[in-house]
């Protein structure tokens, strides 16, 4: 019985006061004597703890890039953890409370609260700053290698960078098969009526017009942005006369934007897209089913990667049947890295950084990812490069970084964060989506007052 | 008066044994649960250095009362009520029905209580996973088989209706097994003397069923009934794996965890957690459940006890 219990006991003593998972890295020994030539920094050690959202490219990238880190430096190990986008904001709160990760994929410091805005809860990255949970990185030499105005707009916050920002990506365009288009003699569209045209020529030879992953709710709606775009090309003050009614989702142009969104949801994406998964949209526009493909920059590298061959073109969503409206790409920041403030691995965590940073790598990052670069030597000079190159100069935020409601906003307050009209969503009549778009925004606006 | 650890001090050892397990309990099961309560008067967002602030009840009238979105929160009750009465009558009676079937004694019983059961012992995701497989609206099964009488189904993705519809088929599906082993239990422990002098007396097989089967099963009535209404009322995993937070779909327990978790939008940006707004929510539905419980509990104990003494 005695032996069992001191057995017992072990057990437990060692459960509780085993080695740690990830051992703290090797402190440097204090030093109190003058030393006459620059002290060599004590080689890195430890578990770097990294969090990215899965994104292929990406993650094949990281994997690479985590296998030449631990080479570079042998007493150090990368554990990295990969969870679906939606889930990343989640995963990042929990792990940083839990004190149990090092290097965090953080998406932009996006839907900033207004002036104007009332009654609206601060976004989930400014939380984490105002609790402490990211790391300062003001001074890290890192930071320098970024564009300071993607610096500013995606990573900071109250005068100081908790972020730097990998990349831009455009989500208002269309992608489209060259050989598809050339072999059923369809011209690139330009204008509204050009695009649906071009549809009614596909369906008519049995190839459905465009796809879009519709699994989880995203991200077959963003082909509406484009819409929203032609319609709406200052969306920041799109933003602003929606918060102080001098625009209402039921006004002329609105409407409108509603009639072609119907027709996009009904006539223009293919049956079946709200089963596709956002990852395997690529995959249902390169197998040739399909036309075009309505999504953002992000899967330029994952249509390369499926079928290098395969031969594709990237347009602004042509919402409006006047040309010159058709010619913006609006965006955003898009996926970036912070360092936890509670890391048990800082010296790491910056390396880690700093060597991601380093132009030589962030440039094979952006041949692999494809976002348009933050880092102003890199250079695009994939397919989507050359494609998006004549918008760049145009390039903007989208509505959908910019927005955020007042408490008591219904579910349509957003409209274009939803699938609206049939088979995917509820509504039929444009007016009535509208109508109940405007009373779910009234609502809250009314309740903040 | 003679105790079983003697008398004197030894009187208190039961205490004593019982005391660890019972503030594990406490600290366990109670301790998050009274946490909630505290939380859902605060303005929390689970973030640790964040100065929480007490708001008193203004989650409760945020999610009762303010805008549309209270709407949409007591539309998302409504339809938790809607679940929860579908399940439960339809698991139980299939679960009824199967088990009376598999309680036959025919050829092939075991597989086939295998095969019902085996859902149960599958997790939501790889649950969801299946369904999602086998509801593809681009040449999965469910839609080839509508193809050929020329009709298509979006599913899951498709009208909120349907997309419920869909959800609570799976739900049946996933957790059916229980029942119908719940009520297999309860049918073999009734004595098959019992039957044969039914029989003498001249009951027919509807008579066997309603006047022997049914009142002698009245422990696994009860427990089955409780455990599939409080398990419709909560459940909410499936929702989360099979559609995603969707506008007409929500349940309450999602509701729930969208909202202390940020995911109310279909969207990456900006995701703000609310905590405490959450937990007020959570608080609603533990109250929905807690009264919806106590009644059924109370209607089935009266049921027993009239039926049999």
């Amino acid at each position: 019985m005695r032996k069992l219990l001191v057995g017992v006991l072990a057990l437990v003593v060692a459960a509780c006061g085993g080695p740690s998972a990830t051992p703290a890295p090797t402190a440097a020994p204090a030093t109190t004597a003058p030393t006459e030539a620059p002290a060599t920094p004590a080689p890195l050690s430890g578990t770097v703890r990294v969090l990215i959202h899965q994104n292929p490219p990406f993650v094949d990238f990281m994997t690479t890039f985590n296998s030449k880190f631990e080479a570079a430096h042998p007493g150090v190990k990368v554990d990295m953890e990969v969870v679906n986008a939606n889930d990343l904001a989640a995963k990042a709160q929990t792990r940083l409370t839990a004190q149990d990760v090092d290097v965090i994929d953080i998406f932009a410091f996006d839907k900033a609260v207004q002036p104007f805005m009332k009654n609206v809860e601060a976004p989930g990255w400014q939380k984490l700053i105002e609790a402490g949970l990211l790391m300062d990185i003001t001074d890290q030499a890192f930071v320098k290698n970024y564009d300071p105005a993607s610096v500013a707009d995606a990573g900071s916050f109250d005068g100081k960078v908790y972020a730097v920002n990998l990349g831009r990506v455009g989500y208002s365009g269309l992608y489209y098969n060259k050989d598809l288009f050339a072999a059923n003699g369809v011209a690139v569209p330009t204008t509204w009526t050009e695009l649906v045209a071009a549809c009614a020529t596909f369906k008519a030879k049995n190839i459905g017009c465009m796809t879009a992953g519709g699994k989880d709710g995203w991200p077959i709606f963003v082909g509406a942005y484009g819409l929203l775009g032609s319609a709406f090309p200052d969306q920041a003050a799109l933003v602003q006369g929606l918060w102080d009614g001098s625009i209402k989702y039921t006004d002329p142009a609105w409407l409108d934007l509603l009639n072609k969104y119907q027709v996009y949801d009904r006539d223009m994406m293919e049956a079946g897209a709200s089963g596709v998964a956002a990852d395997a949209a690529p995959g249902r526009f390169v197998s040739g089913e399909v036309a075009m493909q309505a999504g953002g920059t992000w899967y330029a590298a994952a249509i390369d990667s499926l079928k290098p061959t395969f031969q594709w073109g990237y347009i602004p969503f042509p919402g409006s049947d006047n040309a010159a409206d058709n010619t913006f790409m609006f965006g955003k920041y898009d996926q970036g890295w912070a360092i936890a403030n509670d890391s048990t691995n800082k010296d790491a965590a910056v390396a880690y950084l700093s060597e991601f940073s380093d132009p030589a790598n962030y440039q094979a990052f952006v041949d692999a990812v494809g976002p348009i670069p933050t880092q102003p030597n890199a250079k695009l000079s994939s397919n989507l490069g050359t494609e998006i190159a004549p918008y760049l100069a145009t390039f903007k935020i989208g509505f959908e970084n910019l927005w955020n409601g007042p408490k008591g906003t219904g579910q349509y307050a957003t409209p274009m964060f939803a699938n609206l009209f049939k088979p995917f969503g509820p509504f039929e009549d444009p007016a009535a989506a509208a109508a109940q778009a405007q009373a779910d925004l009234q609502a809250g606006l009314d309740a903040a007052k | 008066m003679r105790y079983l650890f003697g008398n004197g001090p030894a009187r208190m050892a039961p205490y004593l044994l019982v005391a660890p397990g019972l503030f594990l309990y406490l600290l366990v099961a109670m301790g998050p649960s009274l946490a909630t309560v505290v939380l859902s008067f605060t303005d929390a967002s689970g973030l640790p250095r964040l100065p929480i602030h007490f708001v008193g009840l203004d989650n409760y009238k945020e999610f009762l009362t303010l805008g549309a979105a209270s709407k949409e929160n007591l539309q998302a009750l409504v339809r938790t009520l809607l679940f929860c009465v579908g399940v439960t009558a339809i698991q139980f009676t299939f679960g009824l029905v199967v088990a009376i079937l598999l309680n036959q004694g025919l050829r092939g019983t075991r597989f086939f209580r295998t095969l019902f059961f085996f859902p149960v012992i599958l997790g939501v995701t790889i649950q969801g996973l299946m369904w999602t497989l086998f509801l593809y609206p681009i040449g999965g099964p469910l839609e080839t088989l509508l193809n050929w009488f020329g009709l298509h189904s979006e599913f899951l993705g498709g009208q909120a209706t349907e997309a419920f519809v869909w959800v609570m088929v799976v739900q049946i599906w996933a957790n059916m097994g229980i029942t119908m082993v719940i009520f297999l239990a309860g049918l073999q422990t009734i004595p098959d003397e019992i039957y044969e002098a039914a029989r003498i007396d001249g009951a027919g097989r509807w008579d066997l069923f309603s006047r022997v089967t049914w009142p002698l099963l009245t422990p696994a009535v009860n427990t089955n009934m409780v455990l599939t209404i409080i398990g419709s009322l909560q459940a909410w995993q499936l929702f989360f794996v099979l559609i995603g937070y969707r506008p007409g779909t929500q349940v309450l327990g999602y509701l729930v965890y969208a909202t202390a978790f940020g995911q109310t939008t279909g969207s990456t940006a900006g995701n703000t957690f609310r905590q405490g707004y959450g937990a007020a929510a959570g608080v609603i539905l533990f109250l929905v459940v807690l009264a919806i419980g106590i009644t059924t509990q109370h209607l089935l104990r009266r049921r027993e006890e009239r039926l049999l003494g």
